[in-house]
C-alpha cells in the first residue's frame, strides 16, 4: 500500500481530543504509542490499521485540512464548520461529544442598560469573525470583529470592546469575569467531517468509515 | 531591483502561465475540442464581454456576484465580462441559431474571469471548455453527455476518474409531495448539501418513513445507491426520476470501462438551474470537481444538456508530461534538416555557434537529444542533470 492510498484522519487538539480518541478506539482504530507520548514532536501517526494514519492539529485546522483534501476525514466542531462554511466538507454525523454553546456575552453592567433593538453597530471580540458578522447582519446589525485567539473574557474588562462571542461549556469562566450570556448563536457539538472528493472517489472505504462511526454513535444513544 | 519585483506582482488570483504549463494547457484543450468535434459538435466563439442583462439573465443570475462589470463608453450601457461561457452558448442557440436543425451540438472554449476566488479555488481567471446538446429531451442525449465527457477527459490523459450522478430535481419534487416549502425547503437542501444528518433530522422530523434521511444515506456506488433508493416508498413522480436514472446507467455503463460511477440523489449546490439528470466528474486526490454537466432548460423552453470543464482543476489532475523529444541541431545542418526531424515527430532547437560542443549546448538549453553526424543522439541523464535546468 502506498502512502497516497492511506486514509488520513484528523483529530483536534484540546478539549475534544480524549473523547475523539475514545471514539476512534470504539471504531477499531488505535494510534501508535507515540501519539500518547507528551514529549513526542511527531505530528503524524500510524495506527493499528495499515490503511489509516492520524494527524493531530488545532481544532480550526481540522476543517481546513479536510476541506483541502490533505486529510480525508476528521472530527471538527460545528462552530468551526459554521465559521468556514467550506463547500468541500460533508458533516454526515453528530458525534455527540464536545457539546457546548456559542454565545454572545457582555458585562452585567452593560446588560442592565442595553437595548439590542437599537443597535446599528457592535464591536465584538471573537475567534469567529465570519460567523459573528453573519449572525448580526441577519438582524440588521453591522458587527466589527476583533479577532482574538483566546482569553476572550478579558476583552470587555480591559476596554477592548463591550461584547464577546465565544464558546461556553458551563459558564463559569464568564461568571468569573463578570460577564453574562445575552443570547445563544448556536448549539455546538463535534461532527465527523469528510472531504467531498474523497467520498465521491473512494465511496466504499470512506463510506465504511462513516458507517462504523454511525454504529458507535447509535450504540451510545441506545 | 525593487521596480522589477513590483512589476512581477500580479493581482490576487491571476498568474502568468510559463513553460511547460501553457503548452500543456493548450494541448489539453486541443484534445478536448478534438473529441467534441469528432462527435459532431461545432465550435462557437462568443465575445469576452457583452451586455450585462443578456449575460446575467435566467441561469446567468447565479453568476451576478462573480461577474466583473464595466461601463461601455460607446453605448453607455453596463457590460459584464463572462464568468462562465454556458450562458453565452445558450444565448447563441436561442437567437442566432434558432433556425438550425435540432438537436444542435455546439462546443466552446475560452477564458473566463471572476471577481472573487475562494480559499479552495483561488484562481480568478481560467480556461473553460465544454459542449451543449440542445433541443432533445431523449435519455440518449443524457447518455451522450456523460459518455462524451468521460471520453474527452480520458483523451486528456486524466486517470482515476469517477463520475457522480446527481438528481437535483428529485428533492424539490419529494419535498412538495411532503408539504415542505419556502424557508424550510432551503434548510432541507442546505442540510442535504452538507450531508448533515443531525440538521436533516431536525428539518424533516415529521417525515414518517425518514425518506430524506434514507436518500442521504443512499449516496455511494451506483448499484447500491439505486437499490437503496428503490427500497424507499416514493411517490410516482419521484420513482419516475429514479427509473430514468436506472435506465441511463444501464445504457451508459457498458461504455465507461473501469471508470467509477457513483450516485448522489440529493446533491443540489452548484446545480440550482439543472432540471434533470446531472453529473460531476472527479479525479481521485484532486481538489474540487474537474467539470460538471447535466440537463437544463433554455430560456425559450428548449430542453438541453451539456458539460463544462474548468482547466484550473483539470490541470491538477494531469500527470507530469513525459518529455517529448527536443533535439539540439546546429544551424549549419540546415533549416530543412529541422523540418525533416519534425516530420519524424521531434521538436528542434537551432544552435547558432558551430564551434560550441553540441552535447554541452543541448544540455545547457534543456534538450533531451542532440543531432550530430547525420543522426539523433540521446543526452544521457548525467548530461541533463549537469545542466541543472529543465
Amino acid at each position: 500500500m502506498t502512502t497516497g492510498d492511506k486514509i488520513i484522519f484528523a483529530l483536534p487538539k484540546g478539549r475534544v481530543l480524549d473523547d475523539g480518541v475514545a471514539m476512534l478506539a470504539q471504531v477499531g482504530i488505535a494510534p501508535e504509542a507515540a501519539f500518547f507520548d507528551k514529549d513526542s514532536r511527531q505530528l503524524r501517526f500510524t495506527t493499528n490499521r495499515a490503511d489509516v494514519d492520524l494527524i493531530r492539529v488545532r481544532s480550526f485546522d481540522v476543517a481546513t485540512f479536510v476541506a483541502f483534501g490533505a486529510a480525508h476525514a476528521g472530527i471538527a466542531g460545528s462552530d468551526v464548520l459554521l465559521e468556514f462554511e467550506y463547500a468541500e466538507l460533508y458533516a454526515p454525523l453528530d458525534l455527540g461529544i464536545g457539546v457546548c454553546r456559542l454565545v454572545v456575552a457582555e458585562p452585567e453592567s452593560v446588560k442592565a442598560t442595553d437595548d439590542p433593538l437599537r443597535w446599528s453597530h457592535v464591536r465584538v471580540a471573537t475567534k469567529y469573525p465570519n460567523l459573528t458578522r453573519r449572525h448580526f447582519a441577519a438582524r440588521g446589525v453591522q458587527a466589527e470583529c476583533i479577532k482574538l485567539h483566546g482569553a476572550m473574557e478579558l476583552a470587555p474588562a480591559l476596554g477592548l470592546c463591550r461584547r464577546i462571542v465565544d464558546l461556553v461549556e458551563t459558564g463559569s469562566t464568564l461568571r468569573a469575569n463578570g460577564l453574562v450570556e445575552v443570547e445563544t448563536i448556536a448549539e455546538v457539538s463535534s461532527r465527523l467531517v469528510v472531504n467531498r472528493v474523497a467520498l465521491k472517489t473512494r465511496p466504499v472505504e470512506i463510506g465504511a468509515l462513516v458507517d462504523s462511526f454511525t454504529e458507535v454513535v447509535r450504540g451510545q444513544a441506545a | 531591483m525593487a521596480s522589477e519585483t513590483s512589476k512581477a506582482l500580479l493581482p490576487a488570483g491571476l498568474a502568468d502561465d510559463l513553460p511547460p504549463d501553457a503548452d500543456i494547457e493548450a494541448e489539453v484543450i486541443g484534445a478536448l475540442m478534438a473529441t467534441f468535434r469528432a462527435h459532431g459538435y461545432e465550435r462557437v466563439k462568443p465575445p469576452l464581454i457583452e451586455f450585462e442583462e443578456s449575460l446575467l439573465g435566467g441561469p446567468g443570475a447565479a453568476l451576478a456576484q462573480q461577474t466583473f462589470r464595466v461601463m461601455d463608453p460607446q453605448s453607455q450601457r453596463m457590460l459584464g465580462v463572462r464568468a462562465d461561457m454556458t450562458v453565452q452558448v445558450a444565448r447563441i442557440a436561442a437567437t442566432r441559431l434558432r433556425q438550425r436543425a435540432r438537436p444542435l451540438r455546439l462546443s466552446y472554449s475560452g477564458q473566463v474571469l471572476r471577481t472573487r476566488g475562494s480559499q479552495l479555488r483561488p484562481e480568478r481567471q481560467f480556461s473553460q471548455a465544454g459542449f451543449e446538446l440542445i433541443g432533445s429531451a431523449s435519455l440518449e442525449a443524457d447518455v451522450e453527455a456523460i459518455l462524451l465527457a468521460a471520453e474527452a477527459l480520458r483523451g486528456a490523459r486524466t486517470t482515476h476518474l469517477s463520475i457522480d450522478l446527481t438528481l437535483p430535481h428529485l428533492v424539490g419534487v419529494l419535498a412538495a409531495d411532503r408539504g415542505i416549502v419556502g424557508p424550510r425547503l432551503d434548510q432541507l437542501r442546505d442540510a442535504l448539501d452538507r450531508k448533515d444528518a443531525a440538521a436533516l433530522a431536525l428539518v424533516a422530523k415529521d417525515d414518517p418513513d425518514r425518506a430524506f434521511g434514507r436518500l442521504l444515506e443512499a449516496a455511494g456506488p451506483v448499484d447500491d445507491a439505486l437499490a437503496a433508493i428503490k427500497a424507499i416508498a416514493l411517490p410516482k413522480e419521484v420513482s419516475d426520476i429514479v427509473d430514468a436514472a436506472s435506465a441511463l446507467v444501464a445504457l451508459a455503463r457498458p461504455h465507461l470501462g473501469d471508470l467509477l460511477l457513483t450516485l448522489d440523489p440529493t446533491e443540489y449546490r452548484g446545480f440550482e438551474y439543472h432540471t434533470g439528470i446531472s453529473f460531476s466528474v472527479f479525479a481521485r486526490g484532486v481538489r474540487g470537481e474537474l467539470g460538471r454537466g447535466g440537463r437544463y432548460v433554455l430560456e425559450n423552453g428548449e430542453p438541453a444538456t451539456g458539460f463544462s470543464v474548468y482547466l484550473d482543476s483539470l490541470r491538477r489532475a494531469l500527470p507530469a508530461r513525459v518529455g517529448g523529444g527536443l533535439v539540439f541541431v546546429r544551424a549549419s545542418a540546415g533549416f530543412d534538416r529541422c523540418q525533416q526531424l519534425h516530420a519524424e515527430g521531434w521538436r528542434t532547437v537551432r544552435g547558432f555557434d558551430d564551434a560550441a560542443d553540441a552535447k554541452a549546448e543541448a544540455a545547457r538549453l534543456g534538450c533531451t537529444h542532440y543531432f550530430l553526424d547525420g543522426s539523433v543522439h540521446a543526452l544521457d541523464d548525467a548530461g541533463r542533470k549537469q545542466s541543472g535546468k529543465r
